[in-house]
């Protein structure tokens, strides 16, 4: 019982003697608290704010691409086949490569080719979801809707859109994730955001400065996934009752 | 009145006629049934009439008006329409699914909150407890109500309904039957109803129009004149061998001439007045007895009305006596 007791303190001390050889810090440990506190609403606040205006952005656009798209794929199904095959091709190519193109394609270096790398790489999700959600209304939904009178734009605003809405959300969600982690190594083009942290403190040698961008990119990343899973919820509450009724 | 034309129907991109120079009337406030087997063109000529599906031949007259002289959504607006999946809204609960037609037509909200409600009663769905709830916190038939509700909302004329109570079990179905012909009885619309159940159509129509493969008309008539002179062998067949049976299933007790009672009939089955023949005969043979007392509906101890007896039943099945007076 004793040695346990007192193995049961030991690991701390050990992990901080290794943390703190690992982040060569001699004296200030892995994280630089101190700096931390001085810099943190002149350099990480703007940083992660940063960061959310670029991931919000792109997936805006690649939202407002996206459902026209996916409206247009559902309805001429034989667009589905290469729209999927471009986008998935795009959502293969590594994020390295991606912004290396984008600049040799003349995009100078800045926030700009970062946006339009991180739409590119929502446009396969979020395409693939839209089309998902539109099958997945039952046909004879909108044959009684047609049959009651309402018009095409009626049936797809009023009926075909609403109920395709959580799945369109639930591709907003893996998205979002996406776009966050991408988003990280825009910096290495100048896009900004919490990679620039995460790059500078590598290239300054400064663990605190790069775990900090690492560890909010991953809490912003998961704040955005709740949030999208409560936004699917208040969607439809309809399905939701239903499963609390079954 | 509704009048199909020499109306024919080839889908695009396949040569075969599924249905085949149809021409018949439809009188107002009647129910007219298409039944006939699977695949023979009911729900296509349904169909035309509301103009989801265009005819490649003939025409449709709704009043002695082609019903092409109004865009297909305007002309869908005036005529109900419900079919056996029911295609509730899932998203809206039952009120707004109910006001969906009034909504399209502008009616203000609280006459379609009021309609809605009026019309929950109606189908025998207390609304306090129903109006707001999705869909799928119903039971099928209780969807299924809500479907034909939907479908009278605006108050239409015609209605369309394909298998409206097909999704739902035996009981279930009488029930619906039973209500919706009551309903009928006020409403007098003019509806096409197609079912591939000749039982169904028997029961529902003032009209049956049967139809056999190749969407041509079989035979149209009453379902009386139907049971009692089947046009072809396939009508007879597709009738079913019971056609005598299904006869006296169309006449109600309390619509035949009854005898004085005599006696106190104690040991005589009681027949309630409301029951069809069928019923009252089975009764009858149940009990071990050539008679039935036929008391007031509602009542199974006196208010006896007289006495039916197996001749006059017999008599009936031979078409000696018209009923239905
Ligand atoms: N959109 C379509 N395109 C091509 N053929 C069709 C289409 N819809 C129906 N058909 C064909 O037309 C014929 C009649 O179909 P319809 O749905 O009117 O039959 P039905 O009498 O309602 O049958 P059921 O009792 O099975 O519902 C069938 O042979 C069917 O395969
Ligand atoms: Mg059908």
């Amino acid at each position: 019982m004793d040695s346990a007791a007192g193995n049961a303190d030991d690991p701390p001390a050990a992990v901080l003697a290794f943390l703190q050889d690992f982040g060569l810090q001699e004296d200030k440990g892995l994280i630089d608290w101190e700096w931390l506190g001085d810099n943190f609403t002149e350099d990480v606040v703007p940083a992660l704010l940063q960061h959310i205006f670029l991931c919000a952005i792109a997936l805006a656009i690649a939202l407002v691409i996206a459902v026209p798209v996916g409206i247009l794929c559902a309805r001429y199904r034989w667009l589905y086949g290469p729209t999927t095959a471009i986008t998935g091709f795009l959502y293969t190519i590594p994020s390295f490569a991606m912004f290396t193109f984008l600049l040799a394609l003349g995009f100078s270096v800045g926030v700009m080719p970062a946006i339009i790398a991180l739409i590119l790489y929502s446009l396969l999700i979020l395409i693939r979801n839209v089309v998902t959600g539109l099958d997945s209304v039952p046909a004879e939904t909108i044959d009684a809707a047609r049959g009651m009178g309402l018009t095409d734009r009626q049936i797809l605003l009023g009926v075909e859109l609403p109920l395709a809405l959580p799945v369109i959300v639930a591709g907003m969600r893996i998205a979002v994730v996406t776009v966050i982690g991408v988003a990280v190594i825009g910096a290495y083009i100048g896009g900004g955001g919490l990679g620039e942290l995460v790059f500078d403190g590598i290239d300054r040698d400064f663990p605190t400065l790069y775990i900090t961008g690492a560890v909010l990119a991953t809490l912003l990343a998961i704040a955005a996934d709740l949030l999208f899973v409560r936004t699917e919820r208040l969607l439809s509450p309809w399905s939701r009752r239903v499963r609390r009724a079954g | 009145m509704i009048e199909f034309k020499n109306v024919s129907k080839t889908y695009a991109g396949s040569n075969v006629t599924v249905v085949n120079d149809l021409t018949f009337e439809i009188p107002d406030g009647d129910i007219c049934v298409l039944v006939g087997p699977s695949g023979c063109g009911k729900t296509t000529s349904m169909r035309m009439v509301n103009r989801l599906i265009e005819p490649t031949k003939g025409e449709i007259l709704i009043d002695g008006q082609k019903n092409t002289s109004m865009s297909g959504t305007q002309l869908r607006r005036k005529i109900g329409y419900a079919i056996q999946q029911t295609g509730l809204f899932p998203h809206r609960t039952i009120a707004d699914n109910i006001g969906t037609v009034p909504g399209l037509l502008g009616w203000d909200k609280d006459r379609i909150k009021s309609r809605a409600d009026e019309l929950l009663d109606l189908v025998g769905l207390p609304p306090n407890q129903y109006r707001d709830r999705y869909p799928a916190e119903l039971s099928g038939g209780q969807q299924q109500r809500v479907g034909v509700a939907r479908a009278l909302a605006a108050d239409p004329p015609i209605m369309l309904m394909d298998e409206p109570f097909g999704a739902v079990d035996p009981i279930t179905r009488d029930r619906l039957q039973n209500e919706f012909l009551r309903i009928q009885e006020d409403i007098k619309k003019t509806i096409v109803f197609v079912t591939h159940d000749i039982d169904e159509a028997i029961k529902m129509g003032d009209k049956i129009a049967i139809l056999k493969e190749g969407g041509i008309l079989a035979q149209y008539d009453t379902p009386e004149n139907i049971l009692v002179n089947p046009a072809s062998d396939f009508v007879q067949s597709f009738v079913g061998g019971d056609r005598v049976l299904k006869r006296l299933s169309l006449t109600r007790v309390g619509d035949v001439d009854l005898e004085p009672a005599n006696g106190s009939g104690e040991n005589l089955p009681r027949i309630n007045e409301g029951w069809t023949l069928r019923d009252a005969l089975s009764e009858i043979i149940g009990a071990g007895a050539d008679r039935g007392v036929v008391v007031t509906d509602g009542e199974s101890n006196g208010g006896s009305r007289g006495t039916i007896t197996l001749d006059s039943i017999r008599k009936i099945s031979h078409g000696a006596e018209t009923p239905r007076g």
